[in-house]
Parts: C-alpha cells; sequence; structure tokens
C-alpha cells in the first residue's frame, strides 16, 4: 500500500520508460499422466479416481460377523471378545497380503478396536468411514485415526440432506481432515443424478457382481469413467449369497454353512437341471471355487478401482487373494460357471437372498 | 606485433581492476549498513573526499536505527537535512566557508547534497534535464513532507494547498493523489449513501470509521486497507502463502440479519427465524438479488459483497491478540451448537467487526480460483459462471474451519442453513 515516490523513481520518470523484458511462461512439459494401476508382491493396486490414493483392487469390507455380535447401545453393536480378536487376526492377514484398505462401520463399534489395532501401522492402511455427517464426528474420526482417508455417507435420493452433508464432508476435505470423499447407494438413478449435484465427488460405492451387473449398461458409468470418479464394488459376493448357489460350497467357509447345505437339499428337487448345469461346469474346474470365479469376474472389470467385501474367515480372504493373484483374463470354464450360476438364481427368483438384500434382484440384476 | 600489445595492455589492466575493486570494497565496508541499500548513494561518497576524512553517513543522517531496521521503508532516517541545514553541516569542517568562492551558504548548488560534484573535477557532460528534475524533485518533496505535516496537525486546508502544490510538480502521483483525497474527505466529513455513526474519522484516509446506511442504518466499519498475507500452508487450496495489497473499504459491523434482510427482499429463508438472528439459507445469486435492491434503494452506494482479499484482511488485521476463539466466535466448541446465534453476540475483533468468523459462513464476490489472488484475471466477475467463496466457518463447525485463510467454494445457485453474508462497499473516491 506504500505509495511514496522515491528520488530514484521520480527522476527515472522524466526519461524514457523502462521496458520490461516479459518472459514468456514457458510450458515445462506435460506433466507425466499417473500411473492408473501398478502390482507389488500379489497383490494390484488401482488410482481412486482423480485422487492421490492408490488402492489394492480386494479391500476388507466393514460388517461383522453377525454370530459374533452383542447389543451396543441404540442402533449400534459390538463385538464379542472372541469375534473381535478374530476380525483383528484376519485384518493383520490382509495386510500381510498387501490390502490397504479398510471399511469400518462405527454401528457396527469398531471405530475404536480399528483405532487400537492400526496404531503403529496407520501409514500401511487406508481408512474407509461411513457415518453420520456432522463436524463433530468427522473431528471424532480424526482423533482416532489421525486423519480419514476415505470418508462417505449413504444416500437413497440426491436430495437437500444429502446436499447439506456433501457440504459438511467438502468443508472437512478443503481442511485436509479427509482425503477423499463420495457416497455409497443402491439406486442407479441416484449415481446419475450425484456425478452431476454433488461436486468434486471423489467415488462411488454401487453394487456389482456377476449377477447383478445393470452397471454395465447403466448411463452413470460411462459418464463416472470420462470424469474420472473412482468406483468401488461392493456387494462382489452379493451379501455373501453367491456362496449359496455353490453345490460345493466348503465347511468352515461362512458360520451358517449348515443353513447353505439345508437350502441345497431343500432347493435341489426342483432345480435339478441347473443345479447339475453349474455342477459340471465346476467340475471343469476343481481348483477354483464359485466365490473365487465371481471375485475374479469382478477383478477384471478395469472400470473399478477396488471390490470391497466382508471377510469373516480366513480362508474367505485366502480364498479372495487366490482369486486376485490369479488375476487375468477370465477362463471360458469360468465364465460357464458363472452363467450356470446366474440361472440358477434366476430359476431361484429372489430366494437365495436374505430379505433384506432383496432390492439387488429388483436394482441391479443384469 | 598487434596481438603482444593487446595481451600487455590486458596484463595491465588487470592489476587496475583489481586495485579499483579493493578501493570500493574499503568504501562500502566504511559505509557499514548503508550501504545495504543505499549502493549508488556509497559509491558516489566515495568518489568525493568526504570519504578519506571519515565524514560517514551517521554524521549527517543520526544513527537512524528505526530506518535501518524497517525493511518496508516507512520510517525515515533521524535527519535528512535541506538547504541552510547542509550548508551548516558543512561548516561543521569548512568553518571558513568554501575553499574555492568563499560562500557559507548554498554549498549544494555546487556540490550537491552528498558533494557528488568535485568543483576541481566537474562531470563531463552536464545533463540540463536532469538539474532541473532533481530541483522539481526538491521543491516536490518539500511540498509532500509539508502537507504531511499539516495532515499530523489536523490542518487539513493548510494541507491541501501544499499537497496541490506537491502535484503540481509531478502531476498524477499516487501518494499525493491518495493524500489529497483523504483531505479533502475529512475536509466535507460525509460520505454519499451514509450517515456517520461515530464521528471517529480514519487519519489516513479521511474517512469516518464507522456509519451507518442512510435510511436503513445497517451498519459499517471502515477497514483502512494495506497489505495483507493471503493464505495458509495448512490448506490445499489456501496455497501458496502471498502478499495482496487492498484498499480502503467499508465492510459490515454485522452479518446481515433477518430484520434486515426481510425488511427489503418481503420474505425471509432463514432457519431459525429471528430479527437478531443472521440471515442464512441463502445462495449467491439470493444474496446478489438484495445487493442489487439496496442498490436500487440507496443510489450511488456502491454496495457489494466483499472479495476473499478483503474478507481475509478485515479477519487478520482485526485479529484480537491473546483472546480465545471463543469470545469472538460462535462456533460448535462441543458439539453443542444448535443453531445460529443473534449477531454481536460475542466480542468485536480491533476492527470493530463483530461474527466475522463463526455465526455463518459469509459469502464472498471471489470465485473459487487458485491462489495466487489477482483481482484482474475476472474472479471478480460478476457474470462469469463457476463457484463463489465463502469465508469464516459457522456455527456447526469446528475451530480449524474458522480459520481465517479457510476457504469454501460452493455452487452460486445452492442455499445452505449455515451461508449468509455481510455488506461491503468500496470507498467513494
Amino acid at each position: 500500500m506504500e505509495n511514496r515516490v522515491t528520488r530514484r523513481n521520480f527522476l527515472r520518470s522524466s526519461g524514457a520508460g523502462i521496458v520490461a523484458a516479459g518472459l514468456g511462461a514457458s510450458g515445462a512439459g506435460a506433466r507425466a499422466a499417473p500411473a492408473a494401476e501398478y502390482r507389488r508382491g500379489g497383490m494390484v493396486y488401482r488410482r481412486l479416481g482423480q485422487t492421490d490414493l492408490y488402492v489394492s483392487l480386494l479391500s476388507f469390507g466393514s460388517h461383522t460377523d453377525p454370530a459374533d455380535r452383542r447389543p451396543g447401545g441404540p442402533n449400534r453393536t459390538v463385538l464379542s471378545e472372541e469375534g473381535q480378536a478374530r476380525r483383528d487376526r484376519i485384518i493383520l492377514r490382509a495386510m500381510d497380503y498387501g490390502v490397504n484398505l479398510l471399511d469400518v462401520y462405527e454401528t457396527e463399534g469398531q471405530w475404536e478396536p480399528t483405532a487400537r489395532l492400526l496404531k503403529g501401522r496407520r501409514d500401511k492402511m487406508l481408512v474407509s468411514l461411513a457415518h453420520e455427517i456432522s463436524a463433530r464426528d468427522i473431528d471424532n474420526a480424526c482423533r482416532l485415526f489421525g486423519h480419514v482417508d476415505l470418508y462417505r455417507f449413504h444416500t437413497a435420493d440426491i436430495d437437500s440432506q444429502a446436499l447439506h452433508n456433501w457440504d459438511v464432508l467438502r468443508k472437512a476435505r478443503e481442511a485436509g481432515k479427509i482425503r477423499a470423499i463420495g457416497i455409497a447407494t443402491h439406486i442407479e438413478r441416484t449415481m446419475t443424478v450425484a456425478l452431476d449435484e454433488l461436486e468434486g465427488i471423489d467415488y462411488l460405492f454401487f453394487p456389482y457382481n456377476f449377477i447383478h451387473a445393470r452397471a454395465d449398461y447403466s448411463q452413470f458409468l460411462p459418464a463416472a469413467i470420462s470424469r474420472n470418479v473412482g468406483l468401488i464394488a461392493m456387494k462382489p459376493l452379493a451379501s455373501g449369497s453367491i456362496m449359496k448357489l455353490d453345490p460345493r460350497a466348503r465347511a468352515g467357509m461362512k458360520p451358517e454353512f449348515e443353513d447353505l447345505q439345508l437350502w441345497q437339499r431343500r432347493n435341489k428337487p426342483i432345480l435339478p437341471a441347473a443345479v447339475a448345469e453349474l455342477t459340471r461346469s465346476l467340475d471343469r474346474m476343481p481348483d477354483e471355487t464359485l466365490c473365487m470365479a465371481a471375485m475374479r469376474f469382478v477383478f477384471s472389470r478395469p472400470f473399478l478401482s477396488t471390490a470391497i467385501t466382508g471377510m469373516f474367515h480366513e480362508t474367505l480372504l485366502e480364498d479372495n487373494y487366490k482369486a486376485l493373484t490369479r488375476y487375468r483374463e477370465m477362463r471360458p470354464e469360468e465364465h460357464a460357471a458363472l452363467s450356470a450360476a446366474s440361472r440358477l438364481a434366476r430359476l431361484c427368483g429372489d430366494a437365495w437372498l436374505p430379505p433384506h438384500y432383496r432390492w439387488l434382484e429388483e436394482e441391479w440384476r443384469a | 606485433m598487434a596481438r603482444l600489445v593487446t595481451i600487455l595492455v590486458a596484463l595491465l589492466a588487470v592489476p587496475a581492476g583489481f586495485a579499483q575493486q579493493q578501493q570500493q570494497d574499503e568504501q562500502f565496508k566504511k559505509a557499514g549498513v548503508c550501504a545495504r541499500c543505499h549502493v549508488i548513494s556509497v559509491v558516489e561518497w566515495g568518489m568525493s573526499r568526504h570519504s578519506h576524512v571519515a565524514t560517514d553517513c551517521l554524521a549527517c543522517h543520526g544513527k537512524s536505527e528505526g530506518h535501518v531496521i524497517d525493511e518496508r521503508n516507512n520510517v525515515k532516517p533521524e535527519r535528512i537535512p535541506h538547504g541552510a541545514a547542509v550548508a551548516a553541516l558543512c561548516a561543521g569542517c569548512h568553518s571558513e566557508g568554501c575553499p574555492k568562492t568563499k560562500q557559507k551558504t548554498g554549498c549544494e548548488t555546487c556540490h550537491h547534497v552528498h558533494a557528488l560534484v568535485n568543483p576541481n573535477q566537474p562531470p563531463a557532460v552536464r545533463n540540463e534535464a536532469l538539474e532541473k528534475r532533481t530541483v522539481q524533485w526538491e521543491r516536490y518533496t518539500r511540498q509532500m513532507a509539508a502537507g504531511e505535516q499539516a495532515m499530523k496537525a489536523r490542518q487539513w486546508q493548510a494541507a491541501r494547498a501544499a499537497l496541490l502544490s506537491a502535484l503540481k510538480e509531478s502531476p498524477g502521483d499516487r501518494r499525493a493523489n491518495e493524500l489529497l483525497r483523504a483531505c479533502e474527505r475529512r475536509i466535507s466529513g460525509r460520505v454519499p449513501g451514509f450517515d456517520n455513526a461515530g464521528g471517529a474519522f480514519d487519519d489516513a484516509t479521511g474517512l469516518p470509521r464507522e456509519v451507518r446506511v442512510s435510511g436503513i442504518g445497517i451498519p459499517m466499519v471502515l477497514a483502512s486497507g494495506g497489505d495483507v498475507d493471503l493464505g495458509s500452508d495448512r490448506f490445499a487450496n489456501a496455497r501458496p502463502v502471498h502478499t495482496v495489497s487492498v484498499k480502503p473499504f467499508y465492510l459490515g459491523k454485522y452479518e446481515v440479519t433477518q430484520a434486515e434482510w426481510t425488511a427489503l427482499m418481503g420474505s425471509n429463508p432463514s432457519l431459525p427465524k429471528g430479527d437478531r438472528l443472521p440471515v442464512n439459507q441463502i445462495s449467491w445469486e439470493d444474496a446478489q438479488a438484495f445487493i442489487k435492491k439496496l442498490n436500487e434503494k440507496v443510489p450511488g452506494a456502491g454496495f457489494r459483497l466483499p472479495t476473499e482479499a478483503e474478507w481475509e484482511f478485515a479477519a487478520r488485521a482485526g485479529a484480537v491478540a491473546g483472546a480465545s476463539l471463543s469470545d469472538v466466535a460462535c462456533f460448535d466448541q462441543t458439539g453443542a451448537a444448535a443453531g445460529p446465534q443473534p449477531v454481536g453476540s460475542r466480542k468485536p475483533n480491533q476492527l470493530g467487526i463483530y461474527d466475522l468468523q463463526g455465526n455463518v459462513w459469509e459469502w464472498t464476490s471471489s470465485l473459487a480460483k487458485p491462489y495466487p489472488f489477482d483481482a484482474s484475471d475476472g474472479r471478480e466477475s460478476p457474470d462469469a459462471a463457476g463457484l463463489r467463496i465463502l469465508r469464516g466457518g459457522g456455527y456447526a463447525d469446528s475451530a480449524d474451519l474458522l480459520d481465517p485463510a479457510m476457504r469454501h467454494a460452493e455452487r452460486p445457485n445452492r442455499a445452505f442453513r449455515w451461508n449468509g453474508l455481510r455488506l461491503a462497499r468500496s470507498v467513494p473516491d
């Protein structure tokens, strides 16, 4: 603001003006585009949209094992001591495999145990949270985790409440508390609207598996790809129900294994041809289960940054990891098995899904 | 042969060059700290005989410690002798007067103030235009000094006359024009569109410190302008930190209240309702509509939203040292802030502005473009498409979002319950 004239400038002003030689801002060459994908060990890492985050293609899901859940307050559950120890052990094992994205639900009482588990390991794991959207909750998460890597909220519609939530998330990202923000939704139209209405969206969570692959024909997928929005597949095993379609499902895969066997026995008589066809297809790939083929289908989709799945048992983690390390073109016998499983699922209507996941059939069946 | 002569000349020239360099180094050592800035003066002083008799800068200008430590050159040296004062200093050694002419006055006529011109070795070429300009410069500085002194003494008419004389010597001079405008404002004592609210005036600009919008009564406070460091390394979108000059402007003492909004617009979009609560749930476009109506009602007042540089200037210049944030801002300290608070519930900042941080986010006129801030790059265009910047944090936010550097960009048609506005207007010419 100092406009005082100096003697030198005053005298100079009588002479010829100084010609400032403007140096043209020469372009320093186009910046090299960051790699979209790299591999370390057996794990593949992909860039999450336009962010600087690279996420493992296999991510650890948020849901805890229903068999170990206990009531933990209003609308909240916690894990039993034994269940928590098992979950922690599987998470550490997943980290050894190179999994670097962990989804954590506070409604299932996991923020504090996970923060304790990640103490000293925080740089090796990206934390993804989904919770109520308020400055207090975000600050609470930051207190526990230092910062939050991914934060989202679940919404059925982009209404005024969703826009308010989005405003809070954007402010937290601008303040450096969150690195990437997004939404999860079960409704295809909501995703298309979200791309237009949610300013600066980093990623979308949406249901995707070989049966519920309507996204392949959706409007939002090309729009999201062209805007370089990260895409995260949830329900790659249709909340574990794809396992129910597998006539060879192994004991110990899920706690409700006995129920599965019961379901298979009960339904076999009415679906003999479809079950036989699936069994034949699976016989042609003896080293692979239906779930592994289902995961390989999701891993093979180039537009996905990661697939997030709940893993309640170490064998499931190992199967998913094996499916990933074989990451290459899908084989014809795998396609045949998936087609047979899809037909079997169609013949069952939506009975093969738990009642609270039947929306998958209505909204996302390809 | 010619080559040999050239080499010999070059070999002889090298020691001569060394000797000259050594002599200059010696001069700079003698000149001490003054040589850091006044390089030319020191070289000139070295050329004169004064350097040999140890008559240094301090002898005429004093120790000038304040001047030495002030990098922005706002503090003058202790003494800047002119006219007879120069002759008096010369007489300290030359008590008999000029060794050549025996004159005891007007030494600078031949020798200039730093004894640049040695009468025994007159300059080869006389630059008459430069000499004329030098005389003009001295008249200009005298008038400016007289003007500034008169302003300090609050003799506005005398200051005006001196500054007009200075402008005759240097037409279009920015500093002289600014001071002249300040004098004239102070003489008239009125700002169009405003009623003077407090009676106190700002000496630098000659404007009343606090005013009220005529006929409406919205109080506004003067921010006298200056340099402000915008940005912070804490936030990715506020980098790099850079200095911007802000002109004097008026800023609303409070956020626009729901009563003020309703009186002008006829409806109130806010939640919760309350006359003294800040208007909220308004978009940038709504804020522009309000300002348009206000400008229609108060012709020539030129109300607008503050630029983000102005907003940050007011927040930084007005920061109360040592005050806790909760004294001056309404925000979500304990997770208990259920909504906005009546304007002025907390303490004002040093400029006398309330709720600049907290309560509701305040729309600015600026487009969300990356720093550095440059008002001329189209970011202040009201018709340009793009996100607009909000500042200040709101009642639902935690303390870190109330940082003066925090920038939040929002679509101009989006209205949220924590977004409001504060009026600004430029200082009239």
